[in-house]
């Protein structure tokens, strides 16, 4: 069982990784395009949508290396719900407003547009993988501290 | 909060500070460019030349909102239509030309011999899912218009904000 949650919680723990690193590298290489992106929601008002766009993917981008490296697991996973939650609470906005737009959250310059409302239930399901890790990044934590004092008591 | 959630927490705001103060780093240009409201966001792009691969260095149409657009129209900006005759005949922003991106080689050339290319001009088209408003901008920067902007939502949005409008279904 305690192997099975290992093995879970490094997979989980990678693939978060690699969507991370993914999301925020492409973005680095075409900020321009992602800033119309975030234009796209009509959320922010013009020169505030280059900000996000110069600052956000470098952050997707290093949470993301520190999951892939396994360190700093914790806190990186707060900065990756932080982002996801507000980039959830914006796609609701959108959908609420009728906006047809693409989402952005990939590749900026590609042409594969994805839905406000496909790229919502993506990002649930990147809340339930980030909440999984964190839980079982617990489990595991808890149960070495608890070995380490029996070991310590014996 | 238990210490060692608070500890996690401002860690967490390390990581998110450290990153975006990398990123603004890497792109200070382009946002004090926005922050200005000039145009010229650059970007190196590559085009391919034969057998010859060179950088260019491209300038690109600013994005503008529904107000910013009024604004512009408002300081005697060109807002121009990048659909076709028939959709801007149907229906348009009042007040804008009609310069379609498709077939613009026949037009272009009039268009410039009376158009000041030191003049904002907006651009725009069908909303978001639309290029030819992109398109048609890059295509005027190319021309020698020095202050080209791109109204990505479009004749959807103006109109669904109720804001004046002119055409055969009006």
């Amino acid at each position: 069982m305690k192997r099975f949650q290992w093995s879970c919680y490094h997979l989980i723990r990678l693939s978060l990784a690699l969507v991370f690193v993914y999301a925020g590298a492409v973005k680095i290489q075409d900020i321009v395009a992602f800033a119309g992106h975030v234009a796209a929601y009509q959320i922010l008002p013009y020169a505030m949508n280059y900000l996000v766009a110069a600052t956000l993917p470098y952050v997707e981008f290093l949470a993301g290396v520190l999951l892939l490296l396994n360190v700093r697991v914790r806190p990186a996973l707060v900065a990756i719900g932080s982002m996801t939650l507000l980039f959830m609470i914006a796609l609701v906005s959108v959908l609420l407003r009728g906006l047809d737009i693409d989402c952005g959250c990939f590749d900026p310059a590609g042409g594969q547009d994805v839905s406000a409302g496909m790229a919502l239930l993506r990002d649930v399901g990147l809340m339930t993988l980030v909440v999984l890790t964190w839980w079982l990044r617990s489990r595991l934590t808890s149960r070495s501290e608890e070995r380490g004092t029996r070991n310590a008591e014996n | 909060m238990t210490d060692d959630l608070k500890r996690i927490v401002l860690e967490a705001c390390v990581l998110i500070a450290f990153g975006a103060l990398f990123g603004l780093t890497m792109n200070h240009q382009l946002v004090l460019d926005a922050f200005a409201g000039s145009l010229g966001p650059q970007r190196q792009v590559m085009k391919t030349d034969s057998a010859v691969q060179e950088h260019v260095t491209v300038a690109l149409p600013m994005p503008v909102l529904l107000d910013e657009v009024q604004q512009l129209m408002t300081a005697g900006g060109l807002l121009i239509d990048a659909r076709s005759p028939e959709l801007f005949a149907a229906g348009h922003i009042k007040g804008a030309i009609s310069l379609p991106f498709v077939g613009i080689d026949e037009v272009l050339a009039d268009f410039i011999a009376r158009t000041d290319q030191d003049q904002v001009v907006v651009t725009y088209c069908s909303g978001f899912g639309c290029p030819d408003s992109f398109d048609l901008g890059m295509r005027l920067i190319e021309e020698g218009f020095s202050d080209v902007r791109v109204f990505e939502g479009g004749y959807p949005e103006w109109r669904d904000a109720g804001l004046a409008v002119a055409g055969e279904d009006q």
